[in-house]
């Protein structure tokens, strides 16, 4: 059975307290909590003591996807705090400035492939020059990003056999020619069945898809639809 | 992976079989020099035409890398998105440049120079919608095409081809029998070259005989190149041939993308350069080797000499026997054809068992 949970940003936008409010009490075990704007990391930062997060086993931490490159120092300070609970740090390889201060996150700091605007992360040829200089992160693979990125599926397949020795998280969600995320329709579970036996049971699954409450639990299913497990993802391709 | 340039581009095998052979095929050798000038021509000229969603695809001898001074140029404005009325406008103007660029005005059939939709390559694969325009497309899109400039919407097409013949082939991915060769991609390709055949025949009548003494030599020549380098990459996935992983074991349960991806990088190559990597691979075949490659370059001789080919456009067919030109192309054809036999027969590099069971019955 796959961990699947939800990212807080994508039940709420820009509001992790109402994101984690709307899941509370649901068989939901599996979270990201997300900062994707910088001005919302601080408060989430220092809100962390004080949440009851006591109903998920597993837990990250989105980091925003736009730094200043004057605060980058004060961000990755702040994320390495983070990290003294254990939790991934997911980040966009292009929020990155300077990859030596990002380096003290070490395997916790979980690099995420992009969509299609991004100028890197895209591909395993881009990824590869991020992982260089980055060798000890570990791998958020977004499927829907890499399907935006290459239809076939051909990249998701080589971007998994590459790295996924060092995957830690899938990020779930559809993602929209405007690269903005939508519920999982037929299409994309069709074509991440294609790479779903290359993802091992244990690797928690994140959903990004913005859907109301009462579709909280069909968002689920089709997410287990989308990534069925070993067996079962060769007899469904 | 999504940026194709000319580094990716493999070293000429044709010149290492030349090598080897101390062979010299000069008119093969002009023929690719003016294909890339007249690519290195259109890339800048077309910039801006394509995108994402949309490719400007060469075809024929332009992508063959046999271009000659009286070849005209086949393309298409390939399509693989949201449909936009623009896209005809788009495809009008870039096929003006494109007829700038060439000697002369392509084939009337209207399989080229205009608009073609994926959609429709990729899922008419038989059946009543399978047109012969749409064959030919999907056919020389995969043997004998190359993208000029972004190549996204083209790669992506030819891999769902591609993805089409294998995921659908049962037999080819479950590696049940004794052979290991993408069947229903073959049959295709062998679909092809008989329409092609029987067109010939079609068009000699409904043209009156006009153009056919050099569409009987291109038939016996370039047109069987291309079916030949289709038949070598398949039966190359048994033989193990050049960077084909192959085998009875290929792909691997799970692993399909890497056989799609595997075949795609082969199907780039030009067929003479499908045909280069097969003969370098075995050593007995280098008299075959030579008879095939002189042979063809005595073909593009005739092709490029323009006093040649334009007598070719326009001799009748009842001057076949006695004219000089013909008699000399038609002789290259047999030496090219004889060559075939015996590449294709070849007992010792199991060629011949692969031909019998798959190109015979």
């Amino acid at each position: 059975m796959r961990l699947i949970g939800f990212s807080t940003g994508a039940l709420a936008y820009s509001d992790f307290r109402r994101g984690l409010a709307i899941i509370h009490g649901r068989e939901i075990h599996a979270v990201e909590l997300s900062a994707l704007r910088q001005h919302e990391l601080r408060p989430l930062v220092e809100a962390l003591d004080g949440m009851d997060l006591s109903q998920f086993s597993y837990i990250s931490f989105h980091a925003p996807s736009e730094i200043r490159q004057e605060d980058e120092e004060a961000v990755v300070e702040l994320l390495l705090w983070v990290t003294g609970r254990g939790w991934p740090i997911i980040v966009h390889p292009d929020a990155v400035h300077d990859f030596s201060r990002w380096r003290r996150l070490g395997d916790l700091l979980c690099i995420e492939n992009t969509d299609k605007r991004k100028r890197i992360g895209r591909t395993v040829e881009e990824l590869s020059s991020v992982f260089r200089e980055l060798p000890d992160a570990s791998f958020c693979f977004d499927i829907g990003h890499a399907r935006q990125v290459d239809s076939t599926m051909t990249e998701a397949y080589f971007i998994l056999k590459a790295f996924g020795g060092r995957l830690r998280q899938i990020h779930v969600s559809e993602v929209n020619t405007r690269s903005k995320h939508d519920p999982l329709s037929y299409g994309s579970i069709l074509a991440f069945r294609e790479v779903a036996h290359l993802i091992p049971e244990e690797i928690p699954v994140i959903l990004e898809t913005p859907v109301p409450e009462e579709e909280i639990d069909l968002e689920m299913q089709r997410a287990i639809e989308a990534l069925p497990l070993c067996q079962e993802a060769m007899l469904a391709r | 992976m999504m940026v194709e340039s000319l580094m990716e581009m493999p070293p000429s095998l044709l010149d290492v079989l030349a090598m080897r052979l101390g062979a010299e095929w000069g008119h093969i050798n002009a023929a690719r020099e003016r294909a890339q000038a007249k690519k290195g021509e259109l890339r800048p000229a077309l910039t801006g035409f394509d995108s994402e969603d949309t490719s400007i695809v060469v075809f024929g001898s332009l992508a063959r890398d046999e271009f000659t001074e009286g070849s005209d140029i086949d393309w298409t404005f390939l399509i693989d998105g949201s449909a936009d009325p623009r896209h005809l406008d788009l495809a009008g103007k870039a096929d003006a440049i494109v007829k700038k660029a060439a000697a002369k005005d392509r084939g009337r059939e209207g399989t080229f120079g205009t608009m073609a939709f994926s959609h429709e390559i990729i899922h008419q694969i038989g059946g009543q919608d399978d047109t012969n325009r749409n064959t030919t497309r999907r056919i020389l899109l995969l043997l004998e095409s190359e993208a000029i400039g972004r190549p996204d919407a083209y790669r992506r097409v030819v891999t769902n081809v591609l993805k089409r013949y294998i995921l659908e082939d049962r037999g080819f991915v479950q590696g049940s029998g004794g052979y290991h060769v993408p069947r229903f991609l073959l049959n295709d390709f062998a679909r092809y070259w008989w329409t092609m055949a029987v067109d010939f025949a079609y068009k000699q009548r409904t043209r009156f005989g006009e153009g056919a003494a050099i569409r009987n030599i291109k038939l016996r020549m370039s047109r069987k190149m291309t079916y030949v380098s289709g038949l070598l990459t398949c039966f190359g996935c048994h033989l193990k041939i050049g960077d084909l992983t192959g085998g009875p074991d290929c792909p691997e349960e799970g692993a399909e993308a890497e056989c799609i991806d595997c075949l795609r990088g082969r199907l780039k190559r030009t067929p003479l350069e499908i045909l280069a990597e097969t003969l370098l691979e075995f050593d007995h075949l280098e008299g075959t080797a030579r008879r095939l490659l002189t042979a063809y370059d005595g073909f593009l001789g005739i092709l490029s000499d323009s006093g040649k080919r334009g007598h070719l456009e326009k001799l009748a067919e009842e001057q076949y026997e006695k004219d000089e030109v013909f008699r000399e192309a038609r002789r290259l054809s047999h030496d090219f054809r004889d060559g075939l036999i015996e590449l294709f027969f070849d007992e010792r590099s199991g060629l011949s068992d692969l031909t019998k069971n798959y190109g015979v019955f």
